[in-house]
């Protein structure tokens, strides 16, 4: 009787979908480590896991980081429990808004850097999460009251991720 | 270290672009929302459900339970401000967030679809400057 054989892929097929595979494992551990977090609010977490959105954008391009974004927070949910609650709902908004916003910066405002797009990334993150709840949950203008503080926030931790993810990228291509 | 901070031209352009854009909704708003006394709007959903004053110094605390898309919520105002005291949701962020009373403070439960939003100038900011 044959033995039936599969032929393997390639290495060098196997190793872009290993690294991406590596950053989304990261980009889950932020998350999960982001939760546990004791926090300014439900509204408000540091952004680490976009940090990975990003990393993962200018390492292998819109296509990986819109698909690091959706698995890190589908698998990400499962570990906390929230799959298909409010919450799940909130942060995937977030997170999808986060990495489109970093994709059409990076692609059309010349002479930005990392940190100009985490930055944008940042702030469309707190944005669609407060656009969500409006539109699905609490119908009321009174809840984007809160959103300048929060907006503030997001500057500063949209900035400092950038820088980190700036840091990052020089090191894993050899710059510093 | 403090190199690594340092944006290009565009990132600071944006950040300046982004901080005045803030700043100046965050001026309208409180503009809009902190004349008159202070008071405690309560929305479920589309709806909003009551106004209550908040309590002046000396004035008894009051509790009352709202409902909600899962069950009671239940708020208490006080001296302290306004202040969701159990829920019936599982992130419990809201009882979490604790007593808020100036203009633009926010207790939200999204679970529940529940929604405390703070209007008009407390009269008990003054011992928060005291303290």
């Amino acid at each position: 009787m044959p033995e039936i054989m599969i032929p393997r892929p390639p290495l060098s097929e196997l190793e872009g979908k290993a690294q991406w595979l590596a950053l989304l494992l990261l980009a889950i551990g932020l998350h999960l480590f982001e939760a546990a977090l004791p926090s300014l609010g439900p509204w408000f977490k540091p952004g680490l896991a976009n940090l990975v959105t990003l990393l993962v954008l200018v390492m292998m391009g819109p296509r990986a980081a819109i698909a690091l974004a959706i698995g890190r927070v589908l698998i990400g949910s499962f570990f906390i429990g929230t799959l298909f609650t409010p919450t799940f709902v909130i942060s995937m908004a977030g997170g999808l808004a986060a990495a489109v916003m970093m994709i059409v910066a990076w692609r059309y405002i010349p002479g930005i850097s990392l940190i100009g797009i985490s930055l944008l990334g940042a702030l469309a993150h707190m944005l669609a999460q407060f656009v969500t709840v409006e539109s699905l949950f609490i119908q009321q203008s009174a809840l984007y009251y809160a959103l300048p503080p929060l907006l503030l926030l997001s500057c500063i931790t949209g900035w400092i991720n950038g820088a980190l993810a700036r840091y990052i990228s020089a090191r894993l291509t050899h710059e510093i | 270290m403090l190199m690594l901070l340092k944006g290009s031209r565009a990132d600071r352009l944006l950040l300046l672009a982004a901080l005045v854009a803030i700043t100046a909704s965050w001026f309208v708003i409180q503009s809009q929302i902190s004349a008159g006394p202070a008071v405690a709007e309560i929305y479920h959903g589309q709806v909003l459900l009551a106004t209550y004053p908040l309590p002046q110094k000396g004035e008894a605390e009051q509790g009352f339970q709202i409902e909600g898309e899962l069950g009671a919520t239940e708020v208490v105002l006080d001296q302290d401000g306004v202040r969701i005291v159990s829920s019936p949701c599982t992130t419990q962020h809201c009882v979490h967030s604790g007593a808020h009373r100036h203009a633009g403070d926010i207790i939200a439960c999204v679970p529940n679809r529940i929604l405390i939003s703070i209007r008009g100038q407390s009269a008990s900011e003054f011992d928060a400057i005291v303290e």
